[in-house]
């Protein structure tokens, strides 16, 4: 699946972008199929505004985003929910865990959400390898920021998708844990064929990126 | 999906308002009872009214004149409109015209150890509406013998009150059809003589009846007013209690045995009730199915967050929607079903009893009482439905 941006603008932030220059904000540019890419941008450039926009998370923008052919703001309910559930997997900033669930079900109910991806026992695997094992049947609410973010990272990767977006995934994570992460998301995209955009305040060198853009 | 499911159970409670549940649940399971019983009873009633094994053939047939009041003195015959609009009539089967004899007859016994005599006026009606077979049920010009029918209490009025007052033997129906007497007719030419005997007795019409062919012969050759107008008529009804036909009697002034159409009042007090029935059990059920709405719309709102991340995740509004019909709408068939059970057990019971009574109802409930309770589970679908996918496309 290709995403084209075509003048995209967030409304809000109209006056600023207008008038600089950027590698998004009302400019034409495509993510093909497989490609990542990474985004780079100071804080209050609009890294999350971008997520959300192409998530359907909001409708505040100018300009047109498309799936393929599809323009995003035409999605709607069930179609919507198929995009997230089998094309477009997403780490947002703020996690967004059921604070209720256990770090077990926040994955688990991702995973059952369509028909399974993966079978039950590779929540176990994966949890092994980001090192989280002990917390998976603690409520999510009372895990640390840190693994609740790889328990984060876990669930985007539970379910289908052709494209992975991040918004800062390891902003608490040590270096070790990073390159753990890294690792098994760059295994998971690659057995998809599926691309991925990682949002981020730095330049870095966690995913070998065929694109920098910034915002 | 079943994991789905409870994980989407743990995160959308419904605890929050049991109590409101309970009482939605109780207000929609009174409602239910009520309007199933509501047609159950009408149902029974219909049975009692028109099955066969319930039907008593005398009431089916009913004379009706004009009510003889000091305006009406003299005036009572019936104009073929009013014949023909009481043919008309949904509740009337049929139509029979009562003809009066307009010559004069007596009877006279042949015997002297009986001795009596009468004057005497018949009445002859069309062959339908006589509940009596006899095979000398008939006449020609040619014969000297006249079958009559007679009321049963005419009868009963001789055997007890005028025999014990006149020192007279008892008589019984054979002994009766057994007695030869003399019918005499009277005509400007003088009189001419039959025999005549009683061959059967019927409840049906209070007067002497006679062959229809023998009425025409007489009103013919010896009537004064040939083109009189008849002043009573048998008809044949269904339903002599239906309250239509005492309206429509009442409406136009025609008066028949009020014994046989009393039955009507009853009806119309069952009527009410069993209106009054429906009515409390649609208001119930619009209240119920309200709070059970609110039921819903409370839970909805109460895990409002919950929605809005599964939706933001990927739930698709058809899958929310699919689990809260899972929560919200078996209970509905529960109620439904416990209803019907409780109103098979009540229909059972009440047929036990009245088959002691010689009244008979059937052991079942009727079909329209579990069409009923189909149409109001697809309605409660509904309502369960549209709540539901408001609330959810609205999040």
């Amino acid at each position: 699946m290709t995403i084209t941006f075509r003048h995209l603008v967030p409304i809000p932030l109209k006056e600023r972008f207008l008038q600089r220059s950027s590698g998004i904000w009302n400019t034409d540019t495509s993510f093909l199929p497989g490609e990542y890419i990474k985004i780079k941008a100071p804080s209050g450039t609009g890294k999350t505004t971008l997520v959300h926009t192409i998530y359907q998370l909001r409708n505040d923008y100018e300009g047109t985003v498309l799936f393929d052919d599809t323009p995003v703001r035409k999605l709607k309910g069930d179609e919507l929910a198929a995009v997230r559930q089998q094309k477009i997997s997403v780490i947002f900033q703020d996690l967004r865990l059921f604070a209720n669930l256990t770090a077990r079900e926040n994955i688990e109910l991702k995973r059952v959400l369509q028909e399974p991806y993966y079978p039950k026992e590779m929540i176990d695997t994966m949890a092994a390898e980001l090192g989280i094992t002990h917390i998976l049947e603690q409520r999510a609410g009372v895990c640390s920021y840190g693994e609740q973010q790889r328990v984060a990272i876990i669930r985007a990767l539970i379910q289908p998708f052709s494209w992975l977006i991040m918004d800062e995934p390891f902003s608490h994570l040590d270096n070790d844990n990073i390159s753990k992460a890294a690792s098994l998301i760059h295994r998971e995209c690659a057995k998809r064929g599926a691309g991925l955009v990682i949002t981020d305040l730095e330049h870095d060198s966690h995913f070998t990126y065929t694109k920098e853009l910034n915002l | 999906m079943n994991g789905l499911n409870q994980l989407l159970k743990k995160l959308i409670r419904n605890g929050t308002g049991r109590k409101r549940f309970v009482m939605a649940l109780l207000g929609l399971s009174v409602a239910m009872l009520l309007i199933l019983a509501a047609v159950q009873i009408q149902a029974d009633y219909n049975e009692l009214l028109l099955s066969k094994s319930n039907q008593d053939s005398i009431a089916n047939f009913l004379v009706l004149n004009r009510a003889l009041t000091d305006q009406t003195i003299g005036a009572t015959t019936l104009a073929d409109s009013d014949i023909n609009d009481l043919k008309k009539q949904p509740f009337v089967e049929s139509v029979g015209t009562l003809t009066p004899s307009r010559f004069k007859a007596s009877i006279q016994s042949n015997s002297d150890r009986f001795p009596f005599f009468t004057d005497i006026a018949f009445e002859s009606v069309p062959d339908d509406f006589i509940d009596v077979t006899s095979k000398d049920w008939k006449w020609t010009e040619t014969d000297a013998f006249v079958p009559i029918i007679a009321p049963n209490m005419f009868l009963d009025f001789y055997n007890f009150q005028f025999s014990f007052s006149q020192n007279l033997p008892q008589l019984t129906h054979s002994v009766v059809k057994m007695i030869v007497f003399k019918v005499n007719v009277y005509g400007p030419g003088g009189i001419i003589s039959f025999n005549g005997r009683v061959v059967g007795f019927s409840d049906r019409v209070s007067s002497l009846l006679v062959p229809e062919e023998f009425m025409r012969w007489g009103n013919t050759h010896f009537g004064k007013n040939q083109d009189a107008k008849p002043s009573r008529v048998i008809i044949k009804t269904k339903d002599p209690g239906n309250p239509e036909l005492a309206k429509y009697l009442q409406s136009k002034q025609l008066v028949t045995d009020t014994e046989k159409t009393r039955f009507s009042r009853y009806r119309q007090v069952v009527d009410i009730v069993v209106n009054i029935s429906w009515l409390s059990g649609a208001v119930m059920l619009v209240f119920a199915l309200l709070v059970f709405t609110l039921f819903i719309q409370l839970t909805i709102a109460s895990s409002k967050e919950e929605i809005m991340l599964l939706i933001t995740l990927g739930a698709s509004p058809k899958q929310l929607r699919k689990f809260l019909m899972r929560q919200f709408f078996p209970v509905n068939l529960v109620i439904i079903i416990v209803a019907l059970v409780i109103i098979t057990i009540l229909q059972f019971t009440i047929h036990n009893i009245l088959k002691n009574q010689n009244i008979f109802i059937p052991a079942l409930p009727s079909v329209y009482t579990f069409l009923t309770a189909f149409l109001v589970v697809t309605v409660i679908w509904w309502v369960n439905r549209a709540t539901i996918g408001n609330y959810i496309s609205s999040n």
